[in-house]
């Protein structure tokens, strides 16, 4: 769960001008008529199974749209290495839409209507993933899409869409309200502060917090949302720890993040536990911005991170260490959820033995699909049913702290004081 | 209470670094009226080579001012030399408008090309560290920032007032004609006046870079700051974009921790407004020519 929509301001002002081109792009397109039929394509056996993907390799979203690419490419190798599915080689078909809505739409259409592609699999952000999984739809093409899990992505209510993540993106910090609310009366926080970004993927994180922890008595002693251009938080932060919180709740993406811990430490305010939505998942940056003894105690949320204890993850990180090299702290959890979706067709096929749109449809509605980012199921809009997991900054490294069943350690409380 | 002087603090100290970066700017204009959009751009061009100096070879970012700043001042006087004085004389004010925002495009250009967009901060190390003074934070850092900018700031006022090149310069601001007839090569005068004010970037930047997070289009937010404490202060004037930056900082820094960050910005621009239509000249900008 990283970022996952427009997190550049500049980004956002031309994102938000783009979606409103890409709306007037998807209504021309859905009253336009005539659909040439999905399952056009033979499946016999030895031809390949093509997949088109439109994903951001230049843009706003390049450097999560390259992570993406990477997951995809790596799962069909993988896939390849093995047989293929069902006996026919996976050549995927990427193509870039410089993300642009517009673009993405353009993409889609032809990936589907002049490739034919057999399948196809979703683009970054979900300010792409909206109009692509239209395009989709309209299409009857199934729509496995690892990076839109924002609440308009789902407002959609379209049937074919499947999110390759635990939970929805705005309930990222849902997790750490259970835990904190399974804590015993007398040790639970009695007061709370919620710093927010205001921006569709941050605020709402720590909203859902906030209603959770004062529907159960916790205080709410300083609230406080900040634009994406601020650029020095320490004023906002110094007011906050004027009120001297029990718990820190950080709507957070990553500069804004970094912003309110350096400011936290400079304040001295030593909260006794600390939250941040997003920025703290990073594996290299958080310490590198931070400094790495600063990092002690933070919890953050998360699918797929270097220590995940999913069975796969060790052959994941194994076989992408062989193809682009580095560590496993050098993969974006975005690889390991493209990584995903592809998994997810695999089982798909194993279990039904075929590979067509509405088979895929069908059978993912029902079951629960084990994959690098958590065991997956759905409701019939593609909302995802299951948490992330609670990570936890300890002894330098992210460890899994809650639910009890996957944690690797038990959560650390009071948070150390910052160490300077 | 203690909130309020908290930020009371902050504020203070960060406005030493945007007086700073305005002193050049107002500096620039006074000498030629030239409105100088690539300022912005300098103080960014000084965070990366300061961010430079220390990840490559760890000079410390305070230091890293020593080396900076000959190479900023050489950069404006060549920039100066180059692009703007064969501007016609005519609309040259206009005219420099565009060519220094190309310099800022095609700088914040170079700067993608070199370090790519990702966001980065100088960090020595000390960054975080605070004193604690009667239960109030004092950051080291900015701190410095704002030593170095009352220096910095002393070290141009002492040029200005008590050089013969700063005798110059105030005769240019005064009266370009005047000066030259009596002597005053206003070319060499300009070109080196160009220079100084975009050395003042170089110190500028290196504290900038710690303080906030930067990448090659921060310029844009910078120079809209830069102007707004430079049309407050009085263009021309260094004593008037130093008391502006106070006003800018302080109210900042006020208002985020008081109301919200939200409004930060407006406020300031409401105070801008008022100064402007109850004293269009700015604070402390004179109604004759040659405030410095």
């Amino acid at each position: 769960m990283q970022l996952r929509n427009l997190t550049s301001p500049s980004g956002r002002r031309r994102g938000l001008v783009a979606l409103a081109i890409a709306a007037v792009a998807a209504v021309g397109i859905a009253g336009c008529t005539a659909s040439p039929s999905a399952d056009s394509t033979s499946s016999a056996s030895g031809t390949p199974l093509t997949i088109g993907i439109s994903l951001s390799l230049t843009g706003d979203f390049a450097d999560p749209g390259k992570a993406a690419q990477r997951g995809y490419q790596l799962w069909a190798a993988d896939v390849n290495a093995k047989g293929g599915i069902l006996g026919r080689q996976v050549e995927l078909k990427i193509v870039n839409d410089a993300s642009s809505p517009d673009q993405v739409v353009t993409n889609y259409t032809n990936l589907i209507t002049q490739d034919k592609v057999d399948i196809v699999f979703g683009p970054f952000s979900s300010l792409l993933t909206i109009p692509a999984s239209r395009v989709a739809k309209r299409y009857g093409y199934s729509f496995i899409e690892p990076a839109g899990g924002g609440p308009k992505v789902f407002a959609q209510k379209l049937d074919n869409l499947f999110f390759v993540q635990p939970a929805p993106t705005t309930n990222g910090g849902d997790v750490f309200a259970d835990y904190i609310l399974s804590l015993p009366a007398d040790q639970q926080p009695k007061t709370a502060a919620y710093l927010k970004l205001d921006d569709p993927f941050a605020a709402p994180i720590a909203d859902n917090i906030q209603a959770r922890f004062e529907a159960a008595g916790i205080e709410t002693v300083y609230d406080q949302t900040y634009p994406s251009e601020t650029a020095d938080l320490t004023p906002v932060v110094s007011a906050m720890a004027a009120t001297n919180p029990d718990v820190v709740i950080g709507g957070t993406q990553s500069l804004d993040a970094f912003g309110i811990v350096k400011a936290m430490i400079q304040l001295k305010s030593n909260p006794k536990w600390m939250f941040l939505s997003n920025g703290a998942n990073s594996p290299v940056e958080f310490p590198d911005k931070v400094g790495a003894a600063n990092t002690e105690g933070v919890f953050t949320s998360g699918d797929w991170y270097p220590g995940s204890t999913q069975p796969s993850s060790a052959a994941f990180i194994k076989s992408y260490a062989a193809m682009f090299g580095g560590d496993a702290n050098s993969i974006d959890p975005t690889s390991a959820e493209a990584y995903s979706a592809g998994m997810l067709l695999e089982q798909v096929a194993d279990k039904t033995g075929k590979v067509d749109n509405a088979t895929i449809i069908s059978t993912l509605h029902s079951g629960t699909w084990p994959t690098l980012v958590g065991d997956l199921s759905w409701d019939k809009y593609g909302v995802p049913q299951g948490e992330y997991l609670l990570t936890q900054w300890i002894g330098g490294k992210l460890v899994t702290v809650y639910p009890d069943a996957s944690a690797q350690h038990a959560p650390m409380a009071p948070k150390p004081n910052w160490a300077g | 209470m203690h909130s309020l002087i908290q930020a009371l603090i902050l504020g203070i100290l960060t406005s030493g670094v945007y007086a700073l970066m305005a002193s050049g700017q107002t500096l620039i204009f006074g000498i030629m009226k030239v409105i100088n959009l690539a300022q912005g751009a300098f103080v960014v061009l000084s965070a990366y080579l300061s961010y430079s100096l220390l990840t490559a070879w760890g000079i410390d970012p305070f230091l890293s001012i020593l080396i900076t700043t000959p190479v900023l001042f050489a950069l404006g006087v060549g920039i100066q030399w180059a692009l703007l004085r064969p501007l016609h004389k005519d609309d040259a004010a206009e005219l420099s408008l565009l060519v220094t925002f190309a310099v800022a495009l095609g700088l914040e250009g170079l700067l993608s090309a070199t370090y790519s967009t990702t966001f980065r901060s100088i960090q020595p190390g000390y960054e975080n560290f605070s004193w604690t003074v009667l239960g109030y934070q004092v950051n080291a850092v900015r701190l410095f920032a704002f030593v170095l900018s009352l220096l910095m700031l002393a070290a141009l006022y002492l040029l200005l007032q008590r050089t013969k090149f700063g005798r110059a310069i105030r005769a240019t601001v005064q009266n370009p004609m005047a000066a030259q007839l009596l002597g005053v090569n206003s070319r060499l005068v300009a070109a080196l006046g160009f220079g100084l004010g975009a050395a003042t970037a170089a110190a500028a930047g290196a504290v900038f870079g710690i303080i906030t997070p930067f990448n090659s289009g921060s310029h844009y937010d910078l120079i809209s700051r830069l102007l707004t404490i430079v049309v407050l202060g009085g263009l021309g004037s260094i004593g008037g974009s130093i008391i502006a930056a106070l006003v800018m900082g302080v109210g900042t820094a006020l208002v985020s921790a008081l109301a919200s960050p939200i409004w930060s910005d407006f406020t300031f621009f409401v105070v801008l407004l008022l100064v402007l239509l109850l004293r269009p000249q700015g604070l402390l900008g004179a109604k004759i020519r040659g405030a410095l």
